[in-house]
């Protein structure tokens, strides 16, 4: 079936000049080390943590409510550093997610109530199922489909995987409307 | 597109009869005809890590028992060991100079972590490394020269069976295509391949000392009873995979797309009896224009792959001496099953859909039609509304399902073979199954 | 209920979080944002240089054989609770140096010793106690034991430390008088 439309409270987002959708009910912090490269959605009460390090997302990025995106630290022998966290283009984070990954690649679609380690790894065109997690420092290879605890490969994913996600993506993004705007 | 986070309601029938949703299936330009990951071989590109994505030749990944040099699996959970450095401590008499220890501190080991299990190559009295990757124990197999004895041993017996049975059917020899198959690779039988994937995978390692099966199972050749002797595992490798037409070779992988797609917009309930509309979005993802018509499955032709492999190709296979043996090509087909209880009225109509324009996604206003069949265009898509019957007699409950078959035309690109004659375009047949849902009773 | 919140000098509380009840937090401690603790079941107390992260609750539960005055839920230093975390305690004690996974959830009849780890997403319900160094992990609660007690993350702490002030506004310290002696008594 077709995407249904999701109806969201127009006084509840806001909406930027590239067409990003953030809620007023989300938590970001060290809002000048976020960048939302255009049409990304932030849901309420997703968190993203750009005062530990930067947060860079890609187009078309879909952020679910109650989402913790944190960069992930590493210890050295002098101190610790957070990492910057990046996510590529059309990426899905499902309800109640945390992604303490380093890397996010492209078209990469992971499930609710998912943990993403930290400085974990995951590669252009990857599924991580709904409640896996990923244990610390796993490396996702792409076109692969991640489950269970501690998620292991269950299958790989078809070679379309690019186009299924730019269109999951931009459907959201276009089914994703203000109720004042119903026709 | 098929569905990503629902199940697949629109499925395609495959030439061997198969049931897929369009993103499991590929279209042979060459053949005219849709495969599926049944009726085509898949061959191994290349071996690589998963964890650290290295590539390795087939002859070093076979030398090295398909398991990858520098990373570890953990014993005891089986997620990817990290290497963790400490600054080493030297052991140092109380008498040695100040200035002597201080020279030393700066030396870092390091040791391999399970941040899934906290397992540490410390558990199991690994000494720790002076270098980040290789330098860990390799360990032998005590049975080691035994083994490799019986291998040389069988490696004769199933040399000499080859030599008899080859000169048993001396006058048949057959080539089995240029590409080596996954399942030679890696001298699995397709039996054995499809019951290891359907085992079921089970975890867990007690805290008692006593290791479990499925760990101790993992290194098989030790197969330690107890988990102080669990030793790193190295880790197996993964393998690209190329996916071939069985009967003309070409690979099958392609960004491109060739079968009109249908997508259920929405769907009425359906109760026994009465009629209800079914809006379907049809699209064309080709670079030229494509006419389509709804038909009846049953008039979707049988293909005759075998009859056709018969006359030209294998004509000029036998002059040339090349007789493939085709037999093991063969996929099994099957009949598509089209009892239904759901029936469709076929608009009489051929709908032509311009081709796929990526900038058209741009101007957003979709033509509305006030045509009875055809709701709206836009660009490469356009939405019909077709009517339902559903039976009398149709069960209540789930799965109710549609079939019906689009014939549409096709403008093929590839430039042909210098002998054969240049044909353009074709009239081709594909069989889709929508799923409709519930039938519910009154 | 009482709305009692002790921060003792050095820890750092950000002010978006949820603190009800009788609650003292231990300096050096850092408490991110949208975090719940809530003493309902009697005071909470949380000794230095824990880690609490984004949604993690910790709640000190009313229990039917509740005493008058009520047992202090005490938490060790050096603990770490990370992102979405559960713990509903009635028991008066959790000791050192634990972590508790992302979505670990912890039961209120589960006595954690010291060095502990609950992995993430692991449920622990059922009555139980953790020696020290018990690890748990995976889909199915599987059990070891660590070599070694967890590092700790004092490095991680500096960091916070320093940097939250500059993006979090920050609830202030009110209890300068650091009283150890009672709060060592009111743990056992």
């Amino acid at each position: 079936m077709e995407l249904q439309d999701i109806y969201y409270n127009k006084f509840e987002y806001v909406e930027t000049a590239s067409g990003n959708k953030v809620s007023r009910q989300t938590v970001l912090c060290g809002s000048q080390n976020i960048v939302l490269h255009g049409k990304v959605i932030v849901q309420s009460d997703a968190i993203i943590r750009g005062d530990l390090a930067s947060v860079k997302t890609g187009r078309f990025c879909i952020i679910s409510k109650g989402s913790v995106i944190r960069p992930p630290f590493k210890k050295f022998s002098k101190g610790v550093a957070f990492f910057p966290l990046q996510m590529g283009d059309h990426v899905y984070i499902g309800e109640n997610t945390v992604v303490n990954a380093a890397v996010v690649g492209s078209y990469v679609y992971i499930g609710k109530n998912v943990v993403i380690g930290r400085r974990c790894v995951l590669k252009d065109c990857c599924i991580i199922e709904d409640n896996s997690v990923l244990a610390a420092e796993t490396v996702v290879p792409s076109f692969a489909r991640y489950s269970g605890s501690p998620a292991r490969l269950v299958t790989t994913l078809p070679e379309a995987m690019p186009d299924l996600m730019t269109e999951f993506t931009k459907s959201y993004y276009q089914h994703f409307l203000p109720t004042a705007a119903v026709k | 597109m098929a569905y990503l986070v629902q199940p697949d309601y629109v499925k395609y029938t495959c030439t061997c009869g198969q049931q897929k949703p369009i993103t499991n299936l590929y279209f042979c330009r060459h053949c005219l005809k849709i495969r599926c990951s049944f009726c085509i071989s898949h061959e191994v590109d290349s071996h690589y890590c998963a964890n650290c994505l290295e590539n390795m030749p087939s002859s070093e990944a076979r030398l090295k028992k398909n398991r990858c040099g520098s990373c570890f699996d953990c014993p005891s959970c089986f997620h990817t060991l990290s290497t963790r450095a400490t600054v080493a401590q030297p052991r140092q008499d109380p008498a040695a100079g100040d200035a002597k220890v201080e020279n030393k501190q700066s030396k870092k080991m390091y040791y391999l972590l399970c941040f899934n299990c906290r397992w540490t190559s410390r558990d199991v009295g690994i000494p720790d490394q002076p270098v980040a990757t290789g330098g860990w124990p390799e360990r032998v197999n005590p049975f080691n020269s035994r083994v490799n004895q019986l291998l040389d041993f069988y490696k004769a017996v199933v040399q000499q069976e080859k030599q008899e049975k080859l000169d048993k059917e001396r006058k048949k020899y057959a080539i089995r295509g240029k590409y080596i198959t996954l399942t030679d690779k890696t001298g699995l039988t397709m039996a054995m391949a499809r019951n290891i994937a359907g085992l079921p995978s089970s975890e867990g390692a007690p805290s008692s000392a006593i290791a479990n099966f499925v760990p101790s199972q993992a290194s098989a050749e030790w197969q330690p009873a107890d988990v102080a002797r669990l030793y790193p595992l190295a880790r197996p490798l993964s393998v690209k995979r190329s996916q071939r037409c069985r009967l003309c070779d070409h690979n099958l992988t392609k960004p491109d797309y060739h079968v009109p797609e249908v997508k259920i917009i929405s769907c009425e309930t359906l109760k026994p009896g009465a009629t209800c509309a079914l809006l379907l979005k049809l699209s064309n993802p080709t670079a030229h224009e494509m006419q389509i018509t709804l038909v009846d499955p049953a008039e979707v032709p049988e293909h005759q792959e075998r009859e056709e492999g018969r006359t030209i190709e294998k004509s000029l296979e036998k002059s040339l001496c090349l007789e493939k043996d085709m037999s093991w090509l063969e996929a099994v087909s099957r009949k598509v099953d089209v009892t239904s209880p759901l029936s469709v009225t076929r608009p009489d109509v051929t709908l032509t859909l311009a081709q796929r324009d990526d900038a058209a996604e741009y101007d957003d206003d979709a033509h509305t039609h006030s045509d009875d069949v055809i709701l709206w265009r836009k660009s490469n898509k356009l939405a019909l509304r077709l009517q339902v019957q559903v039976a009398e007699g149709a069960v209540e409950g789930p799965g109710a399902r549609l079939p019906l078959a689009l014939r549409y035309s096709y403008r093929n690109t590839v430039p042909p073979a210098s002998a054969a004659p240049l044909v353009r375009d074709h009239v081709l047949y594909v069989a889709v199954l929508l799923d409709l849902g519930q039938v519910y009773a009154e | 209920m009482a709305h009692n919140v002790k921060i003792l000098p050095g820890a750092t509380v950000c002010e978006d979080c949820t603190l009800e009840g009788d609650i003292t937090i231990g300096g050096g401690t850092v408490i991110h944002p949208r975090v719940s603790i809530i003493a309902e079941g009697g005071p909470i107390i949380i000794a230095e240089y824990c880690i609490i992260e984004e949604y993690s609750k910790i709640i000190h539960k009313k229990s039917e054989k509740q005493e008058n005055p009520p047992k202090p839920l005490f938490i060790g230093a050096h603990n770490v609770f990370e992102v979405g975390c559960k713990l509903e305690s009635i028991f008066g004690h959790i000791g050192e140096s634990n972590v508790f996974e992302c979505k670990s959830f912890v039961g209120t009849s589960v006595r954690i010793g010291s060095g502990c780890v609950i992995g993430a997403a692991c449920n622990l319900t059922a009555p139980q106690t953790l020696a020290d160094n018990t690890v748990i992990w995976g889909a199915e609660n599987n059990i070891r034991e660590a070599l070694e007690k967890q590092p700790s993350q004092v490095l991680q702490l500096d960091f916070l430390g320093k940097v939250m002030p500059n993006y979090h506004r920050l609830r202030k310290q009110n209890f300068h008088k650091r009283q150890p002696s009672r709060q060592s008594q009111d743990g056992k």
